[in-house]
């Protein structure tokens, strides 16, 4: 009976040392538990400049909240099922979370939903699902980047020759998409009814494809004012074939995203304006998102990270400099 | 339960010391720590931002040699001087020395010749030289560009012009990232020539920043003189408002701290601006990763503390346990005590105040145990006494010769007075032996001193006269039964009855004071000295002496010694009796008890 006391005391004492012990483990212990992240993009980092940017968004998010993350993605975005299993597999591991490029908004809901099920969370990057299933949705506001490829291309356009309103081609990439679908959207709202639109190819985000399209278009095309190319392979793709056609003064080619090429390009004055997204933001702001969710946080369902209108006139300006031009080495 | 108190409030008491003096020492020892512990992170970022800024200029140093180097040389100034009187071998010649210097050094990303001024519009693009790959000029190459440059170099004078950091777009197909030095050369006539400029490629810089950890989020930025940033490992965040740094206050500080708040966390900002290029080298750390020692330190205080406070519990326990186990012995002693058990040791084993206290207890309850001892010896002694004065009452020859004078009265006819002697002698016996109490009234003792010198005077008829006179005031009070009447007797049989001459007995009682004056005197043959002094020496003997020498000749004897004793017993020894006698007059014997309220019991 009188023992209690001290007895209640030094298990009190031994209590608060174990505590302090663990605590002083926890936070000094340099193998401190970092949740797995796993990225899986559209296409390889290695053979994309954009896809490259957003993994390293990724990685220094990665780095600045704390997670570990494993990027992935399928040999190209048009593997839609390569990028299912890759997917499939990255849920089998179990990670805290899963950051995903969807490369079709239709055929990756269910195994988001899986994910889901299992207590994952999932944000997507860049590219949505058409359901509501992700956590978290960072990206382009493609509709918007959309419109002001179209006011671009107004601003650009030489008027038609014989009067009337100048004729302008899409070139897009990959149908289903939500990207593509998007930026041309934005851009058929932007443009609405100033321009007479000679309908949409898709290049399977290929440059060949989109050279070969572009050299048919033009060929058919004799009046054609100016071509929207939505993303990188087939800006790359329309160039080449707009300078081999020598019609680059008449035609005005408006693209999306950059690479050292297509500053080359608008420097050239082959490409008039690049509607430059913001990947490595987009790469960080997602890990942001994982952090923000793992800690409970309430996820802001969708950010847009923004795009920007680069041409021949502010590519050099020191803010955009960085976004356009990787630094060498990296 | 009060022993438990003892122990939790002496457990309390260290454990509320202990827990004070960890926390005070501890929290101004910490704070000491802390402060010092910053102020040595901020001298080593400090000097490690010192060390960074040295670097950068070393290369800014470098590249400033290596213009000057291009400057000097003959091929160089002549063709500067007159480009388009140069042949394409001598373009070929110069380009090639420019590559030359950028293949012995890799972190040269391009030497540059323009001829010319192109700030006033004079620039002549066909006659650029450039030391890159491919060495072939970029045709879109917007010479409003280098304006800026140029003017800024011009302007420097023999100094050079440093850019910060960007894209040079000045070679075909190629976007590097530099950082540019630019120089004016000046002809011997001092007419300006063109412009010499040296890449350093920024890869350089970045790979000097970028593999910098301090702590595990800590980092350096590098500003240039207006602010723009140079280098900083989350530039396109800051590009994208997703950071932001506190660029314009470092700017005004340009060396020095400063001190700031991102996302809850202390930041400290360490700024060192260069000489040579007025760049702001910055190093951004946290407060709390240059406090990680101070967090091991709290770890370790606190289990130090928890350590002292558990060794607190137990030697505050073993204190208030040696404490109270002997209060407790003491305790459990003291209720054999309350018990009556006074037949034992108190012992308790320890050498403090308690130790004391308990042998204080000890020689109490001894001293409780002898007064209880003595009581009972006492009351015994007083039994005995009290039946030897009945006995002495019952004296047998008093009682044979009324007896026998009651036989004579009825022989001579005398009935009446048989009878009256006969019911005296009834009422003395009553008196003397009906009573319970051993204390009786001096109003009782009175009337029974009447009635025995009644009977004693029909035996002595003429010879025995007497007087009995109490001062009326004492008789409320009480007396002890049997205290007069012996000295009475004596009175008769050693005073009167040996005397040829009638005598009388006279019993005198008064107030002296606190105390009661009995005197019964007698004017019969008195003693001498001798006698006299043995019955003082008797009164003084003890009982036992008394009860050794048995049966003494003259009873007289017996009864007076009863008498002091049963006095020193209730009383005390300061009461008794004295006798005073002178022979041939007579015989004094003075009772002194204390006065003793009739409402005893």
């Amino acid at each position: 009976m009188k023992n209690r006391g001290i007895l209640a005391l030094v298990a009190l004492a031994l209590v608060a040392a174990l505590v302090i012990t663990l605590a002083y483990r926890r936070d000094s212990g340099p193998a401190r538990g970092r949740e797995k992240v796993v990225a899986i993009f559209k296409t390889g980092a290695g053979a994309n400049a954009f896809w490259a940017a957003v993994g390293e968004g990724v990685e220094s998010g990665a780095k600045d909240f704390g997670l570990e993350v494993s990027i992935r993605a399928p040999r190209d975005e048009i593997y839609v099922d390569e990028q299912i299993r890759i997917l499939r597999d990255a849920v089998a591991e179990r990670p805290a979370a899963i950051v995903l490029a969807a490369a079709d908004i239709h055929r990756l809901v269910d195994p988001v939903r899986d994910a889901k099920a299992l207590g994952i969370a999932v944000v997507c990057v860049d590219s949505f699902l058409e359901s509501e299933d992700a956590d978290a949705k960072v990206g382009t506001d493609n509709f918007e980047a959309g419109q002001k490829c179209g006011a671009a291309l107004l601003r650009d356009l030489r008027a038609r020759p014989g009067g009337g309103k100048p004729r302008v081609a899409v070139m897009s990439y990959v149908q289903g998409s939500s990207t593509a679908i998007g930026r041309e959207s934005g851009l058929r709202d932007a443009l609405a009814d100033r321009a007479d639109l000679a309908g949409t190819s898709y290049s399977s985000s290929d440059d060949a494809i989109a050279y070969r399209q572009a050299k048919e278009i033009l060929a058919r095309e004799p009046e054609l004012a100016g071509i929207a190319a939505l993303n990188l392979p087939t800006t790359l793709g329309a160039a080449r074939a707009l300078v081999e056609s020598g019609r680059q003064g008449e035609v005005a080619l408006v693209a999306f995203d950059n690479s050292p090429e297509v500053m080359r390009l608008i420097e050239r004055g082959v490409i008039r304006d690049a509607i430059v997204q913001k990947p490595f933001n987009m790469g960080y702001i997602s890990m942001e998102e994982v952090r923000g969710l793992l800690a409970g946080k309430r996820p802001s369902p969708y950010t847009n990270t923004g795009s920007v209108d680069v041409d021949k006139a502010n590519m050099f300006d020191p803010e955009n400099q960085k976004l356009l031009f990787p630094v060498a080495g990296q | 339960m009060r022993i438990r108190r003892i122990q939790s409030t002496l457990v309390r008491a260290f454990a509320l010391i202990v827990v004070m003096t960890i926390a005070l020492l501890g929290s101004v020892s910490l704070n000491f720590f802390r402060k010092t512990l910053v102020d040595s992170a901020k001298q080593s970022t400090m000097q490690f931002a010192a060390q960074l800024s040295r670097i950068v200029d070393n290369y800014i140093t470098y590249m400033n040699d290596i213009a000057l180097v291009v400057m000097g040389d003959e091929d160089v100034r002549a063709y500067m001087a007159e480009p388009a009187a140069s042949s394409p071998r001598d373009r070929a010649r110069i380009g090639l020395f420019l590559g030359s210097i950028r293949r012995v050094r890799k972190d040269i990303d391009g030497v540059f010749l323009v001829p010319g001024a192109p700030e006033t519009g004079g620039a002549m693009p066909d006659y650029v030289i450039a030391s890159s790959p491919g060495a072939k000029v970029n045709p879109d190459y917007d010479f409003a560009r280098f304006a800026s440059a140029s003017a800024a170099a011009s302007a420097s004078g023999d100094r050079p012009f440093v850019s910060s950091a960007h894209v040079e777009n000045m070679v075909d197909g190629r976007y590097p990232w530099v950082i540019s030095l630019v120089r004016e050369l000046v002809g011997a006539d001092g007419a300006a020539l063109g412009y010499i400029q040296v890449d350093l490629n920024y890869a350089i810089i970045e790979d000097l920043c970028k593999d910098i950890q301090l702590g595990s989020s800590g980092y350096v930025f590098i500003l240039d003189k207006s602010g723009d940033i140079v280098y900083h490992p989350r530039q396109q965040l800051i590009y994208g408002n997703l950071k932001t740094e506190r660029i314009p206050e470092l700017l005004a500080l340009r060396e020095g701290f400063l001190t700031s708040e991102v996302d809850g966390r202390d930041i400290l900002y360490t700024a060192k601006s260069s000489a040579r290029t007025g760049w702001i080298i910055v190093v951004v750390s946290y407060v709390s990763e240059l406090l990680a020692g101070s967090r091991r330190a709290i770890y370790t205080f606190l289990l130090l503390a928890i350590l002292c406070f558990t060794v607190s519990v137990f030697v505050s326990s073993f204190v208030s346990v040696r404490i109270s186990r002997p209060i407790e012995a003491l305790r459990r002693s003291m209720q054999e005590v309350e018990k009556g058990n006074f037949d034992m040791d108190i012992t308790v084993e320890c050498s403090n105040e308690v130790y004391q206290l308990a042998r204080d207890c000890d020689i109490a309850v001894k001293k409780v145990r002898d007064l209880i001892e003595q009581n009972r010896r006492d009351s015994e002694q007083r039994r005995l006494l009290e039946l030897r004065a009945l006995q002495a009452q019952i004296n047998p020859h008093f009682l044979y010769n009324t007896l026998d004078s009651i036989i004579w009265m009825v022989e001579l006819g005398e009935n009446q007075r048989a009878i009256e002697v006969t019911s005296s002698l009834a009422r003395f016996f009553r008196l003397g032996i009906n009573r319970g109490s051993e204390i009786i009234t001096i109003r009782t003792e009175i009337e029974y001193l009447e009635t025995y010198l009644s009977i004693q005077k029909t035996r002595y008829k003429d010879k025995l006269d007497y007087e009995i006179s109490f001062q009326p005031e004492l008789y409320g009070y009480r007396i002890l039964k049997l205290l007069v009447q012996p000295l009475v007797e004596n009175a008769i049989y050693h005073g009167i009855k040996n005397k040829e001459t009638p005598g009388v007995v006279r019993v005198y009682g008064e107030r002296e004071g606190g105390t009661m004056l009995i005197r019964v005197s007698d004017d019969g043959v008195g003693m001498d000295a001798e006698r006299l002094g043995e019955l003082r020496a008797s009164l003084s003997r003890s009982p036992d002496a008394e009860a050794r020498d048995g049966a003494e000749s003259s009873g007289g004897g017996v009864g007076v010694r009863n008498v002091q004793e049963r006095i020193a017993l209730y009383f005390g020894s300061a009461y008794g009796l004295a006798f005073e006698s002178t022979p041939g007059v007579g015989t004094k014997a003075t009772v002194r008890i204390p006065l003793v309220e009739e409402t005893e019991p």
